[in-house]
């Protein structure tokens, strides 16, 4: 059965002004978080996952995979599983990339316990995102960085990964055209595929765990908007169980990144004998993920890296255009 | 030894955006010669210094396309490069032209026009002069380097960023008496410690402009300007030539102090004078702390007090020693491969008493110059002296 | 003005990992850039050791006109570190404002974006950040 041997998080530490830059783009309404963790220029989701990664893996047995999920790589047509393998010294493991939907990271983990199971050495899956956009009509979507990783093996952890279930639907919620630089929103579609395949997922989770939703300690959800957060209210997860775990209204939506750093939150908070509920959505699927925590997590407090360091809207401005200048 | 400099000229310092870089060659080059009175075809071999071209101006050969504007064609002519020691180089390469016998008349030339480009872009150009690929893909620059050894000195000899602002006062001073120089202001301590923070602790009046400038010498066999009497006997009368470390990170002090020291020992042997017969020197100061670095390794100061001479007048230009009559590189700018070049012309016309009254050191015989280059890498010394009725 | 893919490919990969060269004649750990020559003396000898990444930060500057590559950036403290194996590294340290850093400071590398090239190639390479923590208490890098 798979485990998770060691966890790590890492949100770029400056917070940009939500509100000016909706007030900038002449966006009307009041802004869904209060600021958006914003990565350096000289960041990027490799440099991010190289961080949660490297977090990670302190003192633990070199993984012979590693697993990377981003919908926002640096380069395309490359593995970033493959330079980061190299960037954290593990030339010789298995890189493999894992991707294409926001709620892709559970897929990977499912894909590291299916791996490690019979034995061996474990696997890393990190996650790392930073969704820009240059086109005003996406300011609302909340486009944060950060990124997140878990090592997962055969033995040797603190948690098992469960029962899981997915349920999915056809929609056009979140999606890019082909080589498109920017992505589509249709946020009213993205609450409703939200809300009813998770809420599919989870029932489904129940009949497969026999665990109540109400059961879990937390929930630890993909959270592309504080909206879909309060759906998850009423398929009848308690503002108990995401109390810990929601970030979205403080520092943004991570795509990708968003439900690894929700259980991390999560497994920070967690107790031997606890039952996590991992949440993944993206592009209509909705991932459910029973995280049976067997010993005291390692915990890595990843809540102490929500607060961040203010930057003005003229640096956020340089530092998101500014990577996108032309190659000079 | 005994080189004759028959002729200089130069170039204002300055952005001349409406000159090309052949341009200004020619402005030195034919202003040597006319000083020289010597014709194009008198040149046997032209030596021209530049660091840039193909970066700051998009064209490569500068030697050649020299000796074609020139009208030295079909003499020997060659572009000389050693990041900012260059001009020196070819003064050097000029000399030895001279003593080897195989010559007995040739020109040297540095030019650099730093201006046809922005600024951030010249200053990556100016960067590739120290290891670009690996060191400066760092973040540092050419500032920020140097800034790194204005901190270690200040920290080894527990100095203030006031003591070394004496440094670009003087000089303004003289700067702002230099027809030729880039910059013809002067200030107080006060505003160069209020001027803009370049590279912390390097200030605005602390680093040199980019200019666009060119500078030339002729020099002859010693016999040659012996049998002109009416002209001005100056020779040179020492070139020794050195490199250090090619990287800042391996750069200490000793090894900035002994960059210059060297040669400048060896300088001195060959002229069979020392330190304390010098009336005149020009020392290098892109950045305002190398000339206090550079008065050490001479041996007009002990180290970790070269900068007093700035503050209390004895570098000034009635002091023991005058250092950059001419405003020095904070003023003149830094045209990469004619400062070299420029900084021998400043000390002739010293020696020669042909410089404004106001920035003329009296009765000057003897004179310096100490050109340096790369983050630590080259270093260049030269003596000339005013030689009357010799045989 | 584009530069050859080769250049990429000599001076890329080896900067996901932060190495010094150590010299087999007289045993001095030398900056990366090395290859050929030993500094110290003379020797031709230079193999590559990779560092646990800690340091201090032994001399700094502040930037404030940056190369065209760290436009944006600006001001951001390069500084000299000297590593804890002993060899002296020029390298930006971020994530902290210039006035919270000094001589002696302790630091740490970690992997940065450093530019990106002239045909789109991305150079990542080793910047260090301020490290906190109690040196004893610092967890080693992942091998």
């Amino acid at each position: 059965m798979a485990e998770i041997i060691r966890y790590g998080a890492y949100l770029p530490r400056y917070r940009a002004p939500l509100g000016e830059i909706q007030s900038f783009y002449g966006r009307p309404g009041r802004p869904r978080a209060k600021a958006l963790a914003t990565p350096a220029l000289d960041e990027d989701p490799l440099t991010m996952a190289y961080e949660a990664g490297s977090a990670a893996l302190a003192g633990a047995e070199a993984p012979g995979t590693v697993i990377a999920v981003s919908q926002s790589p640096p380069f395309g047509l490359r593995k970033l599983s493959a330079t980061l393998a190299r960037a954290l010294g593990l030339p010789d493991a298995l890189p493999l990339d894992v991707g294409g939907h926001p709620g892709a990271a559970l897929d990977a983990v499912e894909l590291a316990g299916a791996l490690t199971a019979a034995g061996g050495p474990p696997a890393l899956v990190v996650v790392a995102d930073h969704l820009v956009s240059h086109d005003e009509r996406v300011v609302d979507t909340l486009s944060a960085g950060g990124a997140a990783a878990f090592l997962i093996g055969g033995s040797g952890g603190f948690a098992r990964l469960g029962p899981s279930a997915r349920a999915r639907r056809e929609v056009y919620d979140v999606w890019r055209l082909g080589t498109e630089p920017e992505p589509r929103y249709r946020l009213e579609v993205l609450f409703d595929a939200y809300a009813t395949t998770t809420g599919a997922a989870l029932a489904a989770l129940e009949a497969a765990s026999e665990r109540p939703t109400s059961a879990y300690s937390a929930v630890c959800a993909s959270q592309p908007h504080p909206q879909t957060l309060r759906a998850l209210e009423r398929a009848g997860v308690s503002a108990e169980q995401l109390q810990g775990t929601s970030f979205v209204g403080e520092i943004g939506n991570l795509g990708a990144a968003s439900v690894g750093l929700a259980l991390a939150l999560g497994l920070d908070r967690a107790s031997a004998g606890d039952h996590l509920l991992a949440l993944g959505y993206g592009a209509g699927e909705a991932i459910a993920q029973d995280v049976e925590v067997t010993a005291a997590p390692p915990a890595i407090d990843a809540a102490a890296q929500l607060a961040g360091e203010a930057i003005d809207l003229s640096t956020y401005y340089r530092w998101t255009r500014g990577r996108q200048a032309e190659p000079h | 030894m005994r080189v004759g400099v028959l002729g200089i000229g130069k170039t204002p310092h300055k952005i001349q955006h409406g000159k090309s870089l052949r341009d200004l060659v020619v402005e030195a080059g034919r202003g040597a010669m006319a000083d020289a009175g010597v014709a194009p075809a008198d040149i046997q071999a032209l030596y021209v210094g530049n660091v840039g071209s193909v970066g700051f101006n998009y064209e490569n050969s500068t030697g050649l396309m020299s000796a074609h504007h020139l009208g030295v064609v079909p003499s020997a002519a060659v572009r000389v490069e050693a990041a900012c020691g260059t001009g020196a180089w070819a003064l050097h390469l000029g000399c030895v032209a001279i003593l080897s016998g195989l010559y007995d008349t040739v020109m040297v030339l540095g030019c650099e026009k730093m201006n046809d480009l922005a600024t951030v872009e010249g200053t990556s150009i100016i960067a590739q002069a120290a290891d670009s690929k690996e060191e400066y893909f760092s973040g540092l620059t050419f500032p920020s380097g140097v800034a790194l050894t204005a901190r270690k000195y200040m920290q080894t000899y527990g100095l203030s960023e006031e003591d070394l602002a004496h440094t670009s006062v003087k000089n303004h001073h003289y700067g702002a008496r230099n027809p030729y120089a880039h910059l013809r202001f002067e200030c107080t301590v006060e505003e160069v410690m209020r001027s803009a923070k370049v590279a912390d602790p390097l200030k605005l009046y602390e680093v040199c402009p980019m200019t666009d400038a060119s500078s030339a010498l002729v020099l002859c066999r010693e016999e040659i300007l012996r049998a002109q009497p009416d002209r001005p006997q100056v020779y040179v009368t020492a070139t020794q030539m050195a490199t250090g470390t090619w990287y800042a990170a391996s750069d200490t002090l000793a090894d900035a102090h002994e960059l210059l020291a060297a040669p400048a020992q060896r300088a001195y042997e060959m002229a069979g004078i020392s330190s304390a017969d010098i009336d005149v020197a020009e020392i290098y100061n892109s950045f305002a702390i190398q000339e206090p670095l550079g008065i050490e390794a001479l041996g007009f100061a002990p180290q970790g007090e070269g900068w007093k001479g700035a503050a209390d007048g004895s570098t000034w230009i009635d002091g023991a020693v005058a250092v950059n009559l001419s405003g020095g590189l904070l003023c003149k700018g830094h045209p990469l491969g004619a400062t070299g070049s420029t900084q021998a012309v400043d000390i002739v016309e010293q020696l020669r008493g042909t410089a404004p009254p106001d920035m003329q050191r009296p009765d000057a015989e003897i004179g310096i110059s100490a050109c340096r280059g790369g983050p630590g890498a080259v270093g260049a010394i030269h003596l000339y002296q005013r030689l009357e009725g010799e045989s | 003005m584009t530069v050859s893919a080769i250049e990429f490919s000599r001076l890329g990969p080896p900067k996901l990992r932060l190495y010094a060269m150590r010299c087999g004649s007289c045993g001095v750990l030398q900056p990366w850039w090395e290859h050929h020559h030993c500094y110290a003396c003379g020797g031709s000898d230079l193999t590559e050791q990779e560092l646990a990444g800690g340091g201090e930060l032994s001399n700094y500057t502040v930037v404030y006109y940056p190369p065209r590559d760290f436009l944006g950036q600006e001001p951001y403290v390069v500084g000299h570190i000297t590593m804890d194996e002993g060899v002296l590294m020029p390298a930006p340290v971020v994530g902290v404002a210039p006035d919270d850093v000094r001589v002696g400071t302790r630091v740490k590398a970690t992997l940065r974006r450093m530019k990106l090239g002239h045909e789109g190639d991305i150079y990542y390479s080793q910047k260090f950040v301020v490290d906190d923590e109690d040196p004893a208490a610092a967890q080693a890098q992942p091998v």
